[in-house]
């Protein structure tokens, strides 16, 4: 064979070879790199340091309740850092656990803390907040997207949500606050996972003093028109209902806490960042204690109705006037005062001269003395002995005969209560009455309450006062 | 022409040797196999034994030279992140053999959408889902002690610090991106912002996002290896067959179950999970 001849063997060898190779194969993959993630560098993102608490605490004392009546979607131990930053403060924080206390509980409050409801607020007890914020007192509205209530019914298989926010928002209506049910959340720039939150735009209040990063953990936005926003969410923070920024615009940022527009009441979408450890993150811990100094601090106008708790500081002092006899009876009843507010943190001592400035507790009788007029003259009381009626503004005429009358004023440097009576048997009375803790037997009027004491003289317990003992308001008194 | 003309006296000596050499170059050709394209099936969550048929399955594909692409068929909510790992990081190495196309049949959620990222090329059906790009995961409870139980250290019972788990979250969350935009590519359209919502698109949207690269059917999946493995006139071969072998019976159950036997779509253990959950109907109050 020559060589022509092997190769065309040798073709006719490979042919088939070539033709089923290319039946199959009309070309060769490469074989390629792939890139993977870069596993081993990824990092777990860490939290900002904290900033440390701040050094000079002022002691402002005071007493705030927290909200814990209506199925509160908390435990007492959560709220320890907000508990904790009050008793630096001297403050205490007590849970109200029974509404139907709530009235006389917010007598001697600083504050209300409502955190998380998910029962409704009844119109009386709606009442007695919004009255007590009209006084001065404050109010704190947490609310936490992570904490709503949720209802499975395993027969029908749905679930229903019962978010915090409906509850508290008809309470804030008034303060033109509200709650939104959603949650704020950030993909881009957040604290470890994209619904931890930074606000670093604040608005200018000293609940914001200090403050230049807090991190909120699941915070409802916050509206108010007349108010102000307090922690302000950056261009990429959006509300879960829209997954956007407020109206679209992102010059806009969403609130998650406000202060109403009287600076009384504070609404805040989260309370996760008072809690351990997150209450270490950032600046959370100085919001903290600007909350405890925010229910410390305010103005709470001081009422009659508030009795016992209408005393400002620790000590009292107790003026007998000239017509009040120190008998047996009148000195069972100043023990009994005394251990009265002695139970309530006063110290009442009786004094022989009036203290210029302090707390003042004045003992007289519809007979004036001297020594009782400047304390009566305000009040524009017509006592003439003659008479078996006193006149009293708003009231009318009133029978001297087993009535008291308590006196109130409130000032900056201290309380003045002036207590009257027709007899020192008749203040003897009064004086339980007051020791009873409240001034329940009485018909409060602004600054003057009158008191049923008995039937002239002696307490009787088993006769009714006469019709002329009860007091009648004059027409258009108000 | 003429130097090509064999003599009629050699004609018969030359058929001779052409036949046989015919013969064995025909012999030697079938040697040559047929390409096939490897199928590989999930209907099912990602979890150990599902993760493991997947890795045997992946190994047979690279271990037979006549598997020239792998088609992967979805329909899965996605799984554990570790077993979702382990199957991706073995699709990695199966790619730089050979082309692995996805086609999303129903769901390619979460953690299988994260397989689907590490393919060369994904072949959705118009309304199937895909994306729900993001991590889930159980917090571990506050530590606390008992009398009778001595462990070694705080963590020793719990694993780890309930803010440690949110973070691992985070970061894990982190490399499911990093899988995503590596394997999409200038594909990908979206970016962070939308792509990590978690949202699932139907599969005409996720076109348009760049989550996918085609719609279609499985048939346009096998063309589509086809073309990208370079075959023509290929097999496909159902890789479950030839790669599992006995039973792989499951370790447990990777749903919940109630007591009437109703399988919830919520895993039956925590831990820490590539996985969509569809949402109970709610509501609002």
């Amino acid at each position: 064979m020559n060589r022509k001849t092997i190769f065309i063997l040798l073709a006719l060898f490979l042919l088939p070879i070539i033709l089923r190779f290319a039946w199959y194969f009309p070309g060769f993959y490469l074989p390629q790199k792939i890139e993977t993630p870069d596993y081993a560098n990824l990092k777990m993102p860490q939290a900002p340091v904290s900033t440390p608490q701040p050094e000079e605490i002022k002691q402002t004392g005071g007493i705030v309740f927290a909200d814990y009546s209506h199925a509160n979607q908390f435990q007492p131990g959560e709220i320890q850092t907000l508990s904790d930053a009050l008793a630096r403060r001297g403050a205490s924080l007590e849970l109200n656990t029974d509404s139907t206390t709530l009235e006389s509980q917010l007598k001697r409050a600083s504050a209300y803390v409502i955190i998380s409801p998910s029962i409704g607020f009844t119109a009386d007890e709606t009442r007695i907040i919004l009255d007590f914020e009209r006084r001065g007192g404050r109010l704190a509205v947490f609310t936490d997207a992570t904490r709503g209530l949720i209802y499975s019914d395993s027969f029908s298989g749905t679930t229903a949500n019962f978010p915090d926010s409906n509850i508290v928002n008809p309470l804030l209506k008034s303060f033109d606050i509200s709650f939104d049910n959603d949650y704020l959340y950030n993909l881009t720039d957040n604290e470890g996972n994209f619904r931890n939150v930074f606000f670093e735009q604040f608005g200018k209040s000293d609940l914001t003093w200090g403050l230049k990063k807090v991190v909120l953990y699941g915070a409802r936005s916050v509206k108010t028109d007349s108010g102000l926003g307090l922690l302000v969410g950056g261009d990429k923070t959006f509300s879960s209902q829209t997954d956007a920024a407020p109206n679209n615009d992102s010059k806009q940022g969403w609130a998650a806490s406000a202060l109403s527009a009287d600076g009384n009441v504070l609404a805040v979408g989260d309370f996760t960042f008072m809690q351990t450890p997150f209450n270490t993150v950032a600046d959370n811990n100085i919001l903290v204690n600007n909350i405890a100094d925010f229910l410390l601090s305010g103005r709470r106008k001081i009422a009659l109705s508030d009795f016992p708790y209408v005393f400002n500081g620790s000590t009292a002092s107790l003026l007998m006037t000239a017509n009040v006899q120190m008998t047996a009876e009148m000195t069972g009843a100043l023990s009994r005062l005394q251990s009265k507010l002695n139970t309530l943190s006063i110290d009442m001592q009786v004094s022989q001269s009036a203290p210029e400035s302090g707390n003042l507790v004045v003992l007289g009788t519809f007979s004036p003395s001297e020594d009782l007029t400047k304390y009566i003259e305000s009040y524009n009381l017509t006592l003439d002995d003659a008479s078996e009626f006193i006149e009293i503004p708003q009231f009318g005429k009133l029978g001297r005969a087993g009535n008291g009358l308590v006196l109130f004023k409130a000032g900056q440097n201290g309380t003045t209560l002036v207590l009257l009576a027709d007899t020192t048997d008749d203040l003897v009375v009064l004086m339980d009455t007051l020791s009873g803790g409240s001034l329940s037997g009485c018909v409060i009027q602004n600054d003057i309450a009158i008191c049923s004491i008995g039937f002239g003289g002696k307490f009787s317990t088993g006769e009714t006062p006469t019709p002329d003992g009860t007091p009648t308001p004059a027409a258009g008194a108000g | 022409m003429k130097n090509f003309e064999i003599p009629p006296q050699e004609r018969s000596r030359f058929l001779w040797w052409a036949i046989p050499a015919l013969i064995i170059g025909v012999l030697f050709s079938l040697l040559i196999p047929k390409p096939v394209i490897g199928v590989i099936r999930l209907n099912d969550a990602i979890y150990a034994s599902t993760a493991k048929e997947l890795i045997a399955q992946i190994a047979y594909a690279r271990q037979h030279p006549e598997i020239r692409a792998v088609v992967l068929i979805l329909d899965s909510p996605g799984g554990t992140v570790v077993d979702t790992e382990a199957v991706y990081m073995e699709l990695a190495r199966l790619r730089m053999e050979k082309p692995v196309i996805t086609w999303v049949s129903g769901m390619a959620a979460s953690g299988a959408y994260y397989l689907s990222s590490g393919t060369d090329y994904v072949v959705a059906v118009p309304s199937s889902e895909v994306g729900n790009v993001g991590v889930i995961g159980y917090l571990p409870p506050s530590p606390f002690i008992f009398e009778d139980i001595i462990s070694t250290g705080p963590y020793k019972l719990w694993g780890s610090p309930r803010d440690t788990t949110v973070r691992e979250i985070e970061m894990l969350k982190q490399g499911f991106y990093q899988a995503v935009k590596l394997g999409r590519g200038d594909r990908l359209k979206i970016g962070p912002d939308t792509l990590l919502r978690g949202q699932i698109w139907p599969g005409s949207e996720a076109l348009r996002l760049g989550l996918v690269d085609q719609l279609g059917s499985e048939t346009d999946a096998y063309n589509r290896a086809a073309r990208m493995a370079r075959i023509w006139n290929f097999d496909t071969k159902d890789l479950y067959n030839a790669a599992i072998y006995g039973s792989t019976a499951n370790v447990y159950g990777f749903f919940l179950q109630t007591k009437e036997g109703v399988t919830l779509p919520y895993p039956s253990r925590p831990g820490l999970y590539m996985l969509y959950i569809p949402p109970l109907p709610v509501e609002q109050k």
